[in-house]
C-alpha cells in the first residue's frame, strides 16, 4: 500500500552537483526538495559535509538518537559516481549515535549512492518515525518518490535486498540498476545495528552487500520504521556528472587502472584478497589483536592467515562494490554454509572477509578458525550487526568471563571464554532474537561496563581499563600500545576510535619517522585531515595507498603518495572546473572536520576528557601481559625512565611504565590540539575559524562558551 | 579467428593504417582514434594492436565486450559504463581511449587498414 | 653498531640487507630500505653489505586500513 507518492522533475547533474536534496519526514509522510546552496558547497562541499549539516540543522542539544527529530543522512559527494578513478561510489551516512550520542559517520559502498545522484539528489534526509514499517522507494527515470508500507516478512539482509531487488528489477538485466539499503533482526535489539547497501553481482547473479558499520546507524534505521530503501536508476554512463573536464578523469583513472594492473600482485593483492592481506603482516609486527588487546599476535595465527581466506574466496572476478573499481576488494566467499543458526544447511554467500572482521571475529575472540570467522561474518552482515563492535565487545565479554566478572548464569548459560566459537555464534544469535544474555551485548562496552560495575560488583579501575571503547565507541581491530601516535589516531578523533582518521602505527613505532611531539601532531593533523576529504568526496580510502605508483619511494613524501594526491586533486578540478591544489584539498577538509568538533562540543561532548582512552589501548593492563612482553617493557623503564628492572616487582614496573605512558598520551594531546588550532582542552579557537572562513555566527556561539 | 597481426621491420610509420581505420570508425582522419598505433622509435616502429586475447572480457564489470561469430572481441558501447578498466588492464595496450568519447574502442578484425599498407608491416592471419 | 630507523642494533660481520630484515624480522612486503640516504634495490638485498656504523632506514610504507 503506498501511503505517499511524490512526483519531481528530473535534472541534470552540472559538474558534480544535482544542486537539491531530497527530504523525507516519516512522522507525517512531508517529501520535499531542499535547495543545496553556494553556502553548502563552499563550506561543507558534499558527502559527510551536507550530513552533519543538515543534521546540525535539524537536531538540538538535548535530541536523542531516538528522538523523532534525529536523521539518517545519506549523502555522496561531488566526485561520486565517476566509472573511471577505483573507489568512486562511496556513500556517507550521518545520524545521531545512540553508541556515543553525537554525530556518527560511516562510508559505505554499493550502489545506492550513486543511483541516488543519477535520480538527481545530492543527498537524502530521512526524519521522524514511521507507524508501521515503511519501504521508501526513489525510481530515479520516472522521478518518483513512494512511501509504501511494507509487506516483507523477512528480517534479514540478504533476504530483504533480495526480494526488493527482484521485486523493483523489471527483469534479470534491470537487477543491476537497482540497489537496496537495509539491515537486519539485531538492529531491532542492540545499539551496534549497521546499514546494508547492495549491488548487484551480475555475473554471480546474486545481490551482494556493504555496511555502514559503524555506530548504530542501522538501530537508528529501524528506531524510525525503516524496512528498506530502494533505488532504481537506468542508464549508468561513465559521464553523467557532466564534469569540466571528462577527459582528464579518463586519462587519470586510466592511469591507476593501469599501476594496479602492473603493480597489485607485487604489492597489497588487494584483488585476489582484499583488505584481509595483512592478517598476518599484523600478527608478525605484534599488532593484530589478540584476546581483546592483551596480545598482538598468536601462534595459531597462520590458521586465520590470508592464505586460508583467499583459497576460501572466488578468484577472479571483478569485485568492485562500483563501476570502475579496479582495486576490487570486495570479496566474497561463495556457497558458504553455516552451520548453526536460522540459515543453517543453506548455501549463503558472505561479503569479505576484510581485515578487520578477520581481526575482530577471529584473534581478538580467540577464534583462529577460518569458517568460524566467516560464519559470524554471514551473520553479522545479514542481522545487521557491525562486525567491529561486536569482535570488540564480545572480547570485552569473553576477558570478563575469564576473570570471574561473568559466569554462566549470568550469561544464561553460555560459556563465553576466549575461543569458544559457539557461545561468540550463539551470542550472536541472541543479538538477533533479541534475547538472554545478546540484549545486555548489544548495549555496547560503555553500557556494559555499567552494569557490571554496578549489578555484577566488578572493579571499576579493572572494567575502565579494559574495555576498549571511547566516546561510546568500540575500538577497531589494531593494538596501538606501541604507537603512541596511533594511540592519538584513535582518541583524538571526531567520531570515536576508528582508524580512518589515521594509521600511524608503522610510520610511527617501525619506521621512527615521527619521533618528535610536533612530528606527531603534524601527522595527525594532516592525516585525518587529508582521509576526511574522502568522506566530502564520495571516495574509498583504499585506492590511495594500498597502491603505490612504482616510483613511490623516491619521492620527498613517501608516506602521502604524493602523486595520487595529485590525482584527486585533478579529479575534484575535472568535475568542477575549479582549480584547487593539494593544500586548499586539506583546508576543505579542515572546515568540516571543525565543523564536527564543534558539533560535538554542543551535545555536551568533544571536550579533552572525551579524548582520552582504556589503558588497554596504551600499555599492559595485567601482569600477564606485562610478563609477556617483560624484555620489551624492562628495557624501556631502563632507557627511558633511568629506572634499575632488576630491583622493582612486577606492580611497581607496571605502575611505573603507566604513569609515564599516560603523561605521554597527555603531552600528545597538548601538541595535537595546538597543531589543530583548538585549545588545551580541545576546542577550536575563533582565529582558527576565521581563518577557515568558518566564522559562522552559529558556530562562534558554541565555542565561545567553552574558551 | 582473423586477427591482425604485425610485423614492424617493414613498418615505414607512414601511418596511412591509422588514418584509414578512424576515418572508418569515426569519419574523421585522426591518428588519435585509431583502433591500432604506429609509433616512430629509434629503431623499427612500434605497431600497437589488439591479439583479440580477451583479457579484457573478464575485466569488464558490466560484461560489455564479449566475442562475437568470428571469435573477436567487441565493446557493446550500449552496455558499456565507460570505466576503462579494459584500457588499463589490456596486455597490448591495444584498448584505446579518446576524450571525444565515453566507451573505449578497439580493432575489430575489418581488414581495412591491411589493404593501405604499402609493404605489409600488418597483415590478417588466421588463428 | 649501526642504527637501523634512528634506533641502535648490533651490526655483525658480512651483514647484508638481507640479513638485516631477517634479523629485525621485517616481514612487510613493501620495505624501502636506505643505507646513509641512499635506496637500496630489491635485487641488491642478498648482496649488499652494511657496513658498521651505518645509518640504516627499514622503511614500511603503509598507512593502514
Amino acid at each position: 500500500m503506498i501511503l505517499k507518492e511524490y512526483k519531481y522533475e528530473l535534472g541534470k547533474i552540472e559538474r558534480g552537483y544535482n544542486n537539491r536534496s531530497l527530504y523525507i519526514n516519516l512522522s507525517d509522510n512531508t517529501i520535499k526538495e531542499k535547495e543545496v546552496t553556494q553556502f553548502m558547497k563552499d563550506k561543507f562541499i558534499g558527502g559527510k559535509g551536507f550530513g552533519l549539516w543538515y543534521l546540525w540543522n535539524a537536531v538540538t542539544p538535548e535530541t536523542k538518537w531516538n528522538d523523532p527529530e534525529n536523521e539518517i543522512v545519506i549523502a555522496h559527494g561531488p566526485i561520486a559516481g565517476i566509472t573511471q578513478y577505483p573507489g568512486s561510489g562511496k556513500s556517507l551516512v550521518v545520524t545521531l549515535s545512540p553508541l556515543t550520542h553525537m554525530p556518527m559517520d560511516s562510508n559505505v559502498g554499493g550502489y545506492f549512492g550513486p543511483y541516488l545522484k543519477f535520480s538527481g539528489f545530492d543527498a537524502l534526509e530521512l526524519q521522524g518515525k514511521a507507524e508501521k514499517d515503511v519501504i521508501i522507494f526513489i525510481d530515479g527515470n520516472k522521478g518518483i518518490v513512494q512511501i509504501m508500507e511494507s509487506d516483507i516478512e523477512e528480517k534479514d539482509s540478504h533476504l530483504i535486498a533480495e526480494i526488493l531487488t527482484e521485486r523493483f528489477a523489471k527483469d534479470e538485466e534491470d537487477k543491476k540498476n537497482v540497489s537496496v539499503v537495509s539491515t537486519g533482526s539485531a538492529a531491532d535489539h542492540t545499539l551496534v545495528g549497521l546499514l546494508n547497501f547492495s549491488f548487484y553481482d551480475i555475473r554471480r547473479k546474486a545481490v551482494r552487500l556493504k555496511q555502514a558499520g559503524r555506530g548504530g546507524i542501522g538501530t537508528v534505521f529501524r528506531d524510525k520504521k525503516i524496512k528498506a530503501l530502494v533505488v532504481r536508476f537506468e542508464g549508468t554512463k561513465g559521464n553523467l556528472n557532466n564534469a569540466a573536464d571528462q577527459g582528464k578523469i579518463n586519462r587519470t583513472g586510466i592511469k591507476l587502472h593501469r599501476e594496479i594492473c602492473l603493480l597489485d600482485d607485487k604489492q597489497n593483492r588487494m584483488r585476489k584478497i582484499g583488505t584481509a592481506n595483512i592478517i598476518e603482516i599484523m600478527d608478525q609486527y605484534d599488532l593484530l589483536p589478540t584476546h581483546n588487546y592483551k596480545f598482538g599476535s598468536h601462534k595459531d595465527t597462520y590458521k586465520i592467515s590470508s592464505d586460508k581466506f583467499q583459497a576460501r574466496v572466488t578468484q577472479g572476478l571483478p569485485d568492485g562494490c562500483w563501476y570502475g573499481c579496479s582495486l576490487s576488494c570486495a570479496k566474497a566467499a561463495d556457497d558458504f554454509i553455516p552451520q548453526t543458526g536460522p540459515y543453517k544447511g543453506q548455501k549463503v554467500i558472505v561479503d569479505g572477509p576484510e581485515y578487520e572482521n578477520a581481526a575482530g571475529l577471529g584473534s581478538n575472540i580467540g577464534v583462529f578458525d577460518r569458517d568460524g570467522v566467516l560464519e559470524l561474518n554471514f551473520y553479522c552482515d545479514t542481522y545487521g550487526v557491525d562486525t567491529i563492535s561486536f569482535g570488540t565487545l564480545t572480547a570485552f565479554i569473553m576477558e570478563c568471563y575469564e576473570n570471574g566478572i561473568l559466569d554462566k548464569e549470568k550469561t544464561g548459560g553460555l560459556e563465553l571464554y576466549f575461543g569458544n566459537k559457539e557461545a561468540a555464534l550463539e551470542l550472536l544469535h541472541q543479538m538477533a532474537r533479541g534475547e538472554g544474555f545478546g540484549k545486555i551485548a548489544g548495549l555496547g562496552i560503555r553500557r556494559m561496563k555499567e552494569i557490571f560495575i554496578k549489578e555484577y560488583g566488578a572493579d571499576p579501575d579493572f572494567v575502565n581499563d579494559i574495555g576498549m571503547e571511547q566516546k561510546g565507541l568500540e575500538f577497531s581491530e589494531y593494538l596501538c600500545k606501541e604507537s603512541l601516535a596511533q594511540q592519538g589516531g584513535y582518541g583524538l578523533t571526531n567520531k570515536g576510535p576508528q582508524h580512518d582518521e589515521a594509521w600511524l602505527i608503522f610510520m610511527d613505532m617501525v619506521n621512527n619517522q615521527i619521533p618528535t611531539f610536533e612530528d606527531k601532531a603534524e601527522a595527525l593533523h594532516y592525516f585525518p585531515m587529508f582521509r576526511t576529504w574522502f568522506g566530502l568526496m564520495g571516495l574509498c580510502k583504499l585506492p590511495w595507498n594500498d597502491i603505490v605508483p612504482e616510483n613511490n619511494k623516491y619521492t620527498d613524501e613517501p608516506a602521502k603518495i604524493p602523486e595520487h594526491v595529485q590525482n584527486y586533486v585533478d579529479l575534484y578540478n575535472g568535475i568542477t572546473g575549479k582549480n584547487i591544489d593539494k593544500h586548499e584539498l586539506i583546508r576543505q577538509s579542515e572546515r568540516v572536520y571543525n565543523f564536527q568538533r564543534i558539533f560535538n562540543i554542543r551535545m555536551g561532548y568533544g571536550k579533552r576528557i572525551h579524548d582520552k582512552i582504556p589503558y588497554r589501548a596504551m600499555g599492559p593492563v595485567t601482569e600477564e601481559e606485562y610478563l609477556s612482553r617483560q624484555e620489551r617493557y624492562d628495557k624501556q623503564l631502563k632507557e627511558l625512565l633511568g629506572l634499575d628492572p632488576e630491583n622493582m616487582t612486577t606492580q611497581e614496573k607496571m605502575a611505573a611504565l603507566r604513569k609515564y605512558r599516560e603523561e605521554q598520551y597527555e603531552k600528545l594531546t597538548d601538541a595535537v590540539y595546538a597543531r589543530r588550532g583548538w585549545t588545551k582542552d580541545g576546542v577550536p579557537t575563533i582565529e582558527k575559524l576565521k581563518e577557515l572562513g568558518m566564522d559562522i555566527p552559529e558556530l562562534i556561539e558554541v565555542v565561545k562558551k567553552h574558551l | 579467428m582473423k586477427v591482425l597481426k604485425k610485423n614492424p621491420e617493414k613498418c615505414i610509420a607512414c601511418h596511412a593504417c591509422e588514418e584509414t581505420c578512424s576515418k572508418l570508425y569515426f569519419k574523421e582522419e585522426n591518428r588519435e582514434k585509431a583502433c591500432l598505433r604506429i609509433k616512430e622509435t629509434d629503431s623499427y616502429p612500434e605497431i600497437t594492436t589488439c591479439t583479440q586475447c580477451g583479457v579484457c572480457i573478464d575485466i569488464c564489470p558490466v560484461v560489455a565486450l564479449s566475442r562475437d561469430k568470428r571469435g573477436i572481441v567487441r565493446v557493446e558501447k550500449k552496455k558499456c559504463v565507460g570505466c576503462f578498466m579494459c584500457v588499463g588492464f589490456c596486455p597490448e595496450q591495444a584498448m584505446f581511449m579518446h576524450d571525444d568519447y565515453i566507451e573505449p574502442f578497439k580493432c575489430v578484425s575489418c581488414g581495412q587498414c591491411v589493404k593501405v599498407c604499402p609493404t605489409g608491416a600488418i597483415y590478417m592471419s588466421e588463428e | 653498531m649501526i642504527m637501523v630507523n634512528g634506533r641502535e642494533f648490533p651490526w655483525e660481520e658480512g651483514m647484508t640487507v638481507k640479513r638485516l630484515l631477517e634479523l629485525k624480522q621485517y616481514t612487510y612486503p613493501r620495505i624501502t630500505v636506505k643505507i646513509n640516504g641512499e635506496i637500496i634495490r630489491e635485487e641488491e638485498y642478498d648482496t649488499r653489505t652494511i657496513n658498521d656504523g651505518d645509518n640504516v632506514q627499514c622503511l614500511h610504507l603503509m598507512a593502514g586500513g
